[in-house]
């Protein structure tokens, strides 16, 4: 039910090592915070877009995932124009709209394990300090992503019953249901784990 | 840690990512969509307390940063912690972990009704809308250079589906431990 972002392709992006790419994206998010000037921002808006657009992402897809900002953006737009003048909104504007263009081009090139793997790595020295295990982590990552469309079919069920018996939708009568059986879950699903000597 | 644990703060974030993909409900008087993503987050902090919620949450957090679309609208990547919103995103974890600690001090006799409500109401208050705020007002202000006031005011709009929200979790809250008390013996 919930496919990964990334998108398939063997560009140099995608070739490129996901750590690589991640410390790009820091770098660059600290350095557009330090520049003022609207033209260069305006060139790294420019940069973004050719990167988002290089990692062959449909127009549909890519539209999906600005819309929400899109809105936000406006508002911050036309309340820095009342404010602050044309120019400081522009500057704004333009450097959200290339960090988050910088960072949707990493999300679309990269494959979710491979930045899984980062983060073990990242983790790894908390791990041998003792203080992070990362085996549980890597495990309750793998049962989220297993529990998520079953949850989900036990929230249509609820909807359903509820629907049936002529409740309309009542977040009260579908939340103790669905937390309880999300917890009964949790139980078996623990004991299944601890049976089996993990 | 022992593994129930493990699989409670595993199936909490797989149920906050759930919420947040729910369709946004449209509430009487309301001007704003609201999603049950901030739901989940006050309902997870109160029913596991303050170290599991606050890791179920960040779970969350992680499952949305290596580009799986959990974030509501079907949304997720990095770009989201980037952009103007992203300080909410961070102050969920925060909050979670407010909302379990002081519901933890807060709620003792589960047994009476109105004052375990009240308790429940508070710590999300405290955790789910004060905290998550705490962060996410500030980066707003930062990151669209607006000023802290003004940003205080562009969330104004956000506070009566929170305070909704709040009511349902906190007397969900209160249901779910009358018939589930175990939750309370660990951390």
């Amino acid at each position: 039910m919930i496919e990964p972002l990334y998108i398939k392709g063997d560009r140099w992006l995608h070739r490129l090592p996901a750590g690589y790419k991640l410390a790009a994206l820091v770098i660059a998010g600290i350095g557009l915070f330090l520049v003022q000037n609207v033209w260069a921002l305006a060139a790294a808006f420019a940069l973004s877009c050719v990167l988002v657009w290089s990692t062959g992402v449909g127009a549909a897809a890519c539209w999906r995932q600005v819309r929400g900002l899109v809105w936000v953006l406006a508002a911050i737009g036309v309340f820095a124009v009342v404010f602050q003048g044309w120019l400081s909104a522009a500057i704004v504007l333009l450097r959200i709209a290339a960090l988050v263009g910088l960072a949707l081009a990493v999300t679309l090139s990269t494959r979710s394990s491979d930045l899984i793997a980062i983060c073990e790595r990242a983790l790894s020295p908390l791990d041998r300090l003792g203080w992070v295990d990362a085996g549980k982590v890597a495990l309750a990552l793998a049962l989220t992503l297993r529990f998520v469309p079953e949850i989900w079919r036990h929230y249509q069920e609820i909807r359903e019953a509820q629907a049936a018996r002529g409740l309309a939708r009542h977040p009260l009568a579908l939340m103790v249901p669905l937390v309880v059986r999300t917890l009964k879950r949790a139980q078996q699903v623990a004991q299944a784990i601890d049976a089996r000597g993990e | 840690m022992k593994t129930q644990d493990t699989v409670l703060i595993a199936l909490f974030a797989a149920l906050i990512v759930v919420l947040s993909l729910v369709p946004p409900i449209p509430l009487p008087a309301i001007p704003v969509p609201v999603t049950l993503q901030s739901l989940g987050v006050m309902l997870t902090g109160a029913m596991l307390g303050p170290v599991r919620g606050g890791l179920a949450c960040s779970l969350y957090l992680l499952l949305a940063a290596i580009g799986l679309p959990v974030l509501p609208g079907g949304r997720g990547g990095l770009g989201v912690f980037f952009g103007p919103t992203g300080g909410f995103l961070f102050g969920m974890a925060l909050g979670a972990f407010v909302t379990g600690w002081l519901a933890r001090s807060w709620v003792r006799a589960p047994g009476e009704s109105v004052r375990t409500v009240l308790a429940y109401g508070l710590a999300c208050i405290a955790g789910g809308i004060g905290a998550v705020y705490l962060i996410g007002v500030p980066w707003l202000a930062s990151v669209t250079q607006m000023g802290l006031g003004k940003a205080m005011m562009a969330m104004l709009v956000f506070i009566p589906g929170d305070l909704v929200k709040v009511a349902v979790a906190s007397w969900v809250a209160w249901r779910v431990e009358r018939v589930w008390p175990i939750l309370r013996e660990s951390p």
